[in-house]
């Protein structure tokens, strides 16, 4: 069977309250009771040894050699108790030579047993033939050279009957308090939530389109102001994300739609009019060219998303950068040896450290800004590649590309590394690629924890800067 | 399995109609015998009834994953090179594909002449021993051994990449050859996003210059759109 559940959260802690309230309750109850039992016993018990010192000094036996009790301070009793005593004096042999008329003939207790008050008082409790318990001591005394037990009690009717009002007392007021105490708890968990309500209220009305609202926040400094910033954050960065997505399809959808573009109008020209064979080759070449152009801006697109989309585990190692540096350039040589460019390059800044990252990722990046800058050099000039530590970044390694090309337009700084982003710039345009890929290399540098940026201050060709983690066992920090 | 004069099957299971028959045309052109299916049910009485060589198997199906159909022949232990095409083409989809006991993977879009090379590597039982003699394609030889490269008798000087080229193109003669093709097996360029055609188209140009510049008749042709071939010219 399932247990019930409250649904609402205010119930839930209004039960959990109540019932700790409770368990609380009763053990300060049963304590209490206890401890107040404990008292009242001790009290009857130390009354009645007074008692019978008082008794022992009024008893007397008369000339008939009869046990008697003084009656003259009976009719002056000091307290109430004295009316309810209950005693009974035996002589050695366990005879009877007194016995209080509040006992009503019942005998106090059964025959004595051994030693009975000579050394203590016995304290005890019996049960008289009525069904009255009493509260018991025992004494031994010596009088006029004999020797009697007196047995002196208090029926502890009274004090069951105190505390019975008392307990009952206690577990009237124990609900009530509960109930009241329930009530404001509830009341106080509502008011304490209902930011909540209001938040999720809010919430629900957020939709794909609406992702700019944000949450009210009631106290920014308490723990439901704390989550409502949290989410409003959250929202913050879905609503950039979805507009990056909106403004990513918008353009790919461009971007695919113009060489759509070309490749219909290059077959429906070549179809419309009967031509040569040679001119058909001709037609179907460029449209070949035209299909793999697109094929390779679908394949940056889908490396983009599924890079943005995952986070995968990073398969780190250690890269030496002036190396990777090498190959790269190894790969674009014939690029570089075609330009008859120079390439400089000084990585005496790194010294023997390496990198941390996924060389994968690092190689994409620095494979598309070479090429890139490989790409805008013009003929017959300098390329300087700087691979050393960052300034100000300690932890950083530096690999700084600098090209003799057209630079970029102060505005285009940060625009380069959007997505399909082509220089508006007339010198620039020739060498237009796919537009995706100095976004792979943003990317790519992110991921690996990285930063990536054009230099503002040069105004003579363009200067990348990429800054990658350096390992963290730094040679310096042994010594 | 097959004599040399009997024509190799090729099965091809795949639910675009399009690509089917432009597939068929060009595979039977390449010399084999070209059948096709475009559902999961006909592909599988296909390779029962035709018991093909090979198999082209498209992964998205109607009605039944590619994949399937591979693990059940593998199962049922039919004897079939298989060689997927599919748009699915991230390295997860590939090995999958691979571990379920396809030959060879292949992305789309492909290039055409890359697909004829995987076809005929496939269907190739044993590989030419390496030869032993020089490589020709008319007054071009190459030597594998010695790394030398000589036309009308001439020792060309080649750098290693160019070597490289060259000798791949030249186990290729008469054929195409696809940048998709030069990337993977001479650059070993294994992501499909770098600026490897512009290298290539460079060093293309590069090896021109030295084997067929100064020469009058040209080996080495540019296919629009395709590729790259080595071959002598048709007379």
């Amino acid at each position: 069977m399932k247990s019930w559940r409250p649904k609402n959260v205010r119930t839930r802690l209004t039960l959990w309250y109540v019932s700790i309230l409770a368990v609380i309750l009763v053990l300060y109850v049963a304590l209490v009771f206890t401890f107040q039992y404990t008292l009242l016993a001790r009290q009857i018990y130390h009354d009645e040894i007074q008692d019978v010192e008082t008794v022992e000094g009024l008893l007397y036996f008369d000339q008939d050699g009869t046990l008697r009790l003084q009656q003259n301070y009976h009719s002056h009793p000091p307290s109430h108790l004295l009316i309810d005593r209950l005693m009974e004096v035996r002589d050695e042999a366990g005879m009877v030579l007194y016995r209080s008329d509040t006992l009503r003939g019942q005998a106090l207790g059964a025959s004595p047993l051994r030693h009975e008050g000579e050394g203590g008082f016995n304290e005890r409790i019996v049960k008289l033939s009525d069904g009255t318990k009493v509260s018991l001591i025992s004494h031994v005394h010596s009088m006029q050279g004999r020797t009697v037990l007196i047995r002196l009690g208090y029926s502890m009717s009274p004090l069951y009957d105190r505390m019975r009002q008392f307990l009952a007392l206690l577990f009237i007021a124990l609900p009530v308090a509960l109930l009241m105490a329930g009530f404001a708890g509830y009341n106080i968990a509502k008011r304490a939530l209902r930011p909540l309500e209001h938040m999720a209220a809010r919430a629900e009305q957020i939709t794909a389109h609406s992702l700019h609202d944000r949450l009210e926040i009631q106290n920014p400094d308490d723990e439901l102001g704390y989550m409502a910033r949290v989410f409003n954050q959250l929202l913050q960065r879905l609503d950039e994300a979805f507009a990056q997505l909106k403004r990513f399809t918008a353009d790919a959808a461009h971007e695919l739609r113009t060489p759509l573009a070309s490749l219909r109008t290059v077959g429906e020209i070549a179809l419309q009019e009967a031509v040569e064979p040679e001119d058909y080759r001709e037609a179907i070449g460029s449209i070949l060219e035209e299909t793999s152009r697109l094929n390779q801006t679908i394949e940056g697109l889908l490396l983009l998303a599924r890079a943005e989309a995952s986070r995968p585990a990073r398969k780190e190692q250690l890269i030496f950068l002036p190396e990777l540096v090498d190959e790269i350039l190894a790969l674009l040589g014939v690029l570089i040896e075609e330009k008859n460019l120079s390439v400089v390059e000084d990585r005496e800044g790194l010294q023997d450290r390496s990198v941390r990252a996924d060389r994968s990722l690092v190689r994409v990046a620095l494979m598309n800004v070479l090429h890139n800058a490989v790409k805008f050099s013009p003929v017959n000039s300098v390329l300087t590649v700087i691979c050393t530590v960052a300034q100000g970044f300690e932890d950083f390694a530096e690999i700084s590309v600098q090209d003799q090309g057209p630079g970029l337009a102060l505005e285009e700084h940060k625009l380069v590394f959007d997505r399909f982003f082509t220089s508006s710039r007339k010198e620039t345009a020739f060498g237009s690629g796919t537009g995706l890929g100095l976004s792979i290399a943003k990317l790519a540098v992110e991921r690996s924890n990285g930063q990536i940026f054009f230099d503002e201050t040069v105004t003579r060709g363009a200067r990348c800067v990429i800054h990658l983690p350096l390992d963290s066992i730094e040679p310096h920090a042994l010594g | 399995m097959f004599s040399p004069q009997a024509k190799a099957k090729v099965l091809i299971i795949e639910d675009d109609r399009k690509l089917a028959e432009a597939l068929k045309s060009g595979i039977e052109a390449a010399g084999y015998d070209v059948f096709s299916a475009s559902s999961a049910e006909e592909g599988f009485f296909l390779i029962h009834s035709l018991q093909p060589d090979l198999l082209l198997l498209d992964l998205t199906l109607p009605h039944r994953n590619g994949l399937d159909i591979l693990r059940q022949i593998r199962s049922e232990g039919v004897d079939v090179r298989v060689l997927i095409l599919t748009s699915h083409n991230t390295e997860e989809d590939r090995v999958e594909g691979l571990n379920s006991g396809a030959d060879d993977y292949l992305g789309k879009p492909f290039s055409f002449p890359e697909l004829v090379a995987r076809i005929r590597a496939l269907l190739r039982r044993v590989l030419p021993a390496v030869s032993a003699g020089p490589l020709k394609v008319g007054d071009l030889t190459l030597d594998t051994r010695t790394r030398t490269v000589f036309r009308s008798g001439v020792r060309l000087e080649l750098t290693a990449r160019e070597f490289d080229l060259l000798l791949y193109l030249i186990e290729n003669r008469g054929r195409t050859v696809s940048r998709e093709m030069l990337a993977t097996d001479v650059w070993r360029e294994t992501s499909r996003f770098t600026p490897i055609d512009n290298v290539i188209d460079v060093q293309i140009a590069r090896l021109r210059k030295k084997i067929d510049d100064p020469y009058p008749v040209k080996l080495l042709q540019t296919i629009r759109g395709l590729g790259f071939s080595l071959q002598e010219p048709q007379t």
